[in-house]
């Protein structure tokens, strides 16, 4: 900074010019004329222009060029617009941010002098308005998060005061009745509340979920038919009850979706469909369109009103105050269906005829089916090793030894049956729903019985031979040599994984290489 | 053993019905122990090679070759081709010896018994991926023709034929119960029949009855398959036919001839027909004769290269007692895929084997390519079919169909 002054007057502005040096902030004085008559290095560098001097004269139009030309400042306007907006800002003595391209921020403020000019002061302010920023969004979410929070509480009040108050009564005329038929009928309205009131609060929780951003689609490529299979499986019975029919027509394609969320969808369509039909039948489709695939659930139910195909994908829509009872519907199912569409970027559709039927279609993108993957997390022998779906019983007392082979079996898949009881075996036999694959056995079990006595009862009872393995911690060879001329392999304790799982394997498809059986 | 080398064991079967694969893993972990050697060897250590025999491949003779090449040889690391119907018995001596062990068993036993107990078991690792991959891999692949129409079955029905080993019954199981998802209906269980098997028309009969439009063989052994396939075009069933990895030895279409032709195999470990591989099987040949088969000793060739290089990250390798060294060493292998002239190995996490593409994987550069042949004639090449981006040829509908079903 200089200035035309007498000696005393110099170190004066010396000493000033050290201060406002020092001050960090950039400093600038502009003449009557708007005219840049001095300003210090902070004002100068933060600008970009490496000395002082090469401003002094410009005005205040021709320094706001300057800047923009630099290319440093970040405006959101055209030039000459920005240069239009900062100028009327320092003439009306209001406070600016200047936004930089180091995502710095810096408040410019100008302060009018009694001669005409003004003088600007220049702060950097990033980190306070980082702060309000944040602070800002922390308070937004906060807000937000409560306004979910009271949707959420004013749903469940809304729809669980009628269920609960029902239950009440239910619960009352229960106590009060003496007659068995209306005591078993309250009991089914109460089960038809409770439903209504799980159904609540679970479409209540995905909406929480949806609301919350906690649902991910987790894409993978798979069969269609794994998803329609499971649907035809789990409202089959429903339809039935109801005297509906319900059609599934297989399909080999292969898609790309989020398994789980998909079902999700299909499964509220199709128990909207079996809710909404009396008669006739619901039956579940798909047709290729394009590199999609169109799934149509379609039934002959009451259909909807055009007016209403919009409203009914929204939340707690019900066409008629009666639907929830009558219908059980919550008003919810078909906007989470929708909210869980537009998470897995798929569209949903309605078409319906008042009186005729509905069809509700999701459009999914079409996979490459060499991409299709069956649905398991993890390949070992639980699912598909050699022994996977046999049925074993054990017959161990040691309770730790019993464990680790009834673990050790599950690993590779095997259903295990345990018997505690060795008293009355053959009703126990008689009850299994399969018949044993094969039995491991302990030779010496509590109460002196021999393992090897309960397995030829154990075939009597099937009338078949079952392949056996004998177990023992006894390694006396007379013993063993006796156990082994009855025809079963014997294995000693403690049985080592390999050595039990030749033994079953060759019992079960290499009898030939069993000695004991030969 | 001196210090300046480093010593490694293969247990091969060079005798019994496994003896031409046994030879060619020998071949295949000579050449790799040679390449490896003129490089400077493993952190300058030269490898010397030990082999034992296993025959017949029982649990009995893979204990006794594991304990001999850990406490006559010492070896740092046991690395050979297959040895099945040990049931993973020799497992235990190499986990008590704490050394790595890279084999090519294509058996899902691997992944169970590595993950019962990973800490014991931290050496172990297998090289390709589990049979059980055949199966659900073959149904995509005949799904895929289906739905491209490269091929149009006169029907839905599926049957599946399994020799008596588990490696067998896996692959049909797993063909079995991926098929409902695809679209495919098995016409019974899988119909089990022993080795060696003779009279293959009394089985051929049942099928038949079933009219299937798939027929699967899932017995591996070579002459078996080629048994087999004389007597099912003697009279044969409208089904495209696929045959298990013994179909791809040149013995299987040298009894059979032309016979073979149109008949689909695969592999979940082999040689694509990519430079790569084509440079290595014309080295491969050079170095072992015509007759050689390339396509097998590949097998432990990559993954003694695959050893080389982890060893090298981990900076030493031990012999039995050193786990605290192999643990590195197996953590190089899991944490450095290896693109292989098989393709690239990359072993998962828990189940320390080779991860296959397409099966598991979409991306051809993470996984080894499950590949699928079908047969074109004694004096030809077997045409690669599956998967992209690998193949060389289209598949050509067999023979014994009629072309109206084309």
């Amino acid at each position: 900074m200089e200035g035309n002054l007498g000696n005393g007057e110099t170190t004066l502005l010396d000493t000033l010019t050290r201060g406002i040096e020092a001050l960090g902030h950039g400093f600038a004085v502009w003449s009557d004329s708007n005219q840049l008559v001095t300003c210090n290095s902070a004002f100068s560098r933060r600008f970009n222009i490496e000395n002082s001097q090469d401003l002094k004269g410009l005005t205040y139009d021709a320094f706001l060029a300057v800047v923009v030309d630099k290319g440093d400042i970040i405006i959101r306007q055209s030039k000459q617009d920005w240069i239009t907006t900062e100028k009327a800002a320092m003439q009306g003595n209001l406070t600016r941010e200047l936004v930089f391209a180091d995502s710095s921020i810096y408040r410019l403020e100008c302060f009018p002098d009694e001669k005409g000019g003004f003088v600007s002061f220049l702060q950097d302010v990033t980190h306070t308005v980082r702060n309000e920023q944040t602070l800002k969004t922390e308070r937004d979410k906060s807000a937000d998060t409560e306004q979910v929070k009271s949707r959420f509480l004013r749903a469940a009040n809304h729809d669980l005061r009628q269920p609960l108050a029902a239950l009440k009564i239910l619960i009352y005329n229960c106590i009060e009745t003496q007659s068995e038929e209306i005591r078993q009928q309250a009991l089914h309205n109460m089960d038809v509340s409770v439903s209504i009131m799980e159904d609540l609060l679970g479409a209540l929780l995905n909406i929480g979920q949806l609301d919350a951003g906690r649902v991910e689609a987790r894409p993978s490529t798979f069969q269609l038919w794994t998803i329609l299979e499971r649907l035809k499986i789990q409202f089959g019975h429903q339809a039935e009850e109801k005297g509906l029919e319900l059609r599934v027509r297989p399909s080999r394609l292969a898609l790309v979706s989020d398994r789980a969320l998909l079902e999700r969808i299909l499964s509220n369509f199709v128990g909207n469909a079996l809710r909404y039909t009396a008669t006739g039948g619901v039956l579940i489709g798909c047709r290729q369109a394009g590199d999609h695939i169109r799934i149509e659930v379609w039934d002959t139910g009451s259909g909807i009103e055009s007016e209403n195909h919009e409203n009914i994908f929204k939340e707690f829509f019900r066409i008629s105050d009666a639907q929830m009872y009558r219908k059980h519907s919550l008003g919810l199912g078909l906007n989470i269906a929708q909210r869980l569409a537009e998470v897995l970027h798929h569209k949903i559709a309605v078409k319906s005829i008042p009186g005729k039927g509905s069809v509700f279609s999701i459009e999914v993108p079409t996979g490459n089916i060499w991409h299709s993957d069956i649905g398991e997390p993890e390949i070992n022998e639980r699912i598909g090793g050699e022994f996977a779906g046999l049925t074993v019983i054990v017959l161990e007392d040691d309770q730790i030894l019993r464990q680790a082979l009834v673990d050790l079996l599950d690993r590779w898949g095997i259903n295990v049956i345990i018997f505690d009881q060795y008293n009355d075996i053959q009703p126990q036999i008689l009850a299994l729903d399969n018949e044993p694959d094969f039995i491991i056995t302990d030779y010496r079990l509590q109460g002196s019985i021999q393992g090897t006595d309960l397995v030829i009862e154990i075939n009597d009872t099937l009338q078949a031979p079952c392949p056996a393995i004998v177990v023992t911690a006894d390694t006396n060879p007379t013993l063993i040599d006796m156990i082994r001329q009855q025809g079963f392999p014997v294995l000693i304790k403690p049985v080592s994984p390999p050595r039990l799982r030749v033994t079953m394997h060759n019992l079960l498809y290499e009898p030939e290489l069993v000695p004991e059986l030969s | 053993m001196n210090d300046a080398t480093i010593p490694i064991g293969s247990m091969v079967p060079l005798h019994g019905p496994s003896a031409a694969d046994g030879h060619e893993f020998r071949n295949g972990m000579i050449m790799a122990a040679e390449e490896i050697n003129q490089r400077a060897g493993i952190l300058g250590k030269q490898i010397v090679l030990f082999f034992e025999d296993t025959g017949l491949q029982s649990p009995a003779e893979l204990v006794r070759a594991a304990h001999c090449l850990i406490n006559n040889h010492k070896v740092h690391a046991i690395i050979n081709g297959y040895n099945i119907g040990a049931q993973n018995a020799e497992y235990e001596a190499i986990a008590d010896a704490g050394v790595i062990y890279i084999h090519h068993n294509t058996l899902l036993q691997h992944h169970d018994t590595v993950m019962s107990d990973p800490d014991r078991y931290f050496g172990c690792f297998m090289g390709d991926p589990a049979e059980y991959w055949y199966g659900q891999g073959f149904i995509k692949l005949i799904s895929s023709l289906r739905d491209t129409g490269e091929w149009k079955p006169r029907n839905n029905k599926i049957a599946v034929i399994s020799g008596n080993k588990p490696y067998s019954v896996v692959i049909a199981n797993a063909m079995i119960s991926a098929s409902r998802q695809f679209g495919w209906y098995p016409v019974t269980s899988p119909v089990i029949v022993k080795s060696p098997t003779d009279n293959w028309n009394e089985i051929l009969d049942g099928i038949r009855q079933h009219d299937p439009a798939v027929l699967a063989v899932t017995q591996y052994h070579t002459g078996d398959l080629a048994r087999f396939q004389i007597q099912f075009m003697q009279n044969p069933i409208p089904s495209l036919l696929y045959l298990q990895y013994g179909a791809l030895h040149k013995t299987f279409t040298d009894i059979v001839g032309d016979l073979a032709n149109g008949v689909i195999v695969g592999t979940m470990i082999g040689l694509p027909r990519d430079k790569m591989g084509r440079d290595f099987a014309n080295k491969y040949k050079a170095r072992f004769g015509a007759k050689s088969t390339p396509e097998v000793g590949c097998q432990p060739y990559t993954s003694l290269h695959h050893y080389a290089i982890a060893s090298s990250i981990a900076g030493a390798t031990s012999g039995p007692g050193g786990a605290a060294i192999n643990r590195a060493v197996a953590q190089s292998l899991l944490d450095y895929p290896y693109r292989s002239v098989s393709g690239t190995i990359r072993f998962h996490q828990k189940w320390q084997a080779a991860i296959p593409y397409p099966d598991a994987v979409h991306d051809p550069s993470l996984g080894i390519p499950h590949l699928f042949y079908q047969i074109r004639g004694p004096n030809q090449h077997q045409a690669l079919i599956a998967p992209e981006p690998y193949t060389d040829a289209k598949f050509e509908l067999p023979p014994w169909l009629p072309t109206v079903h084309k």
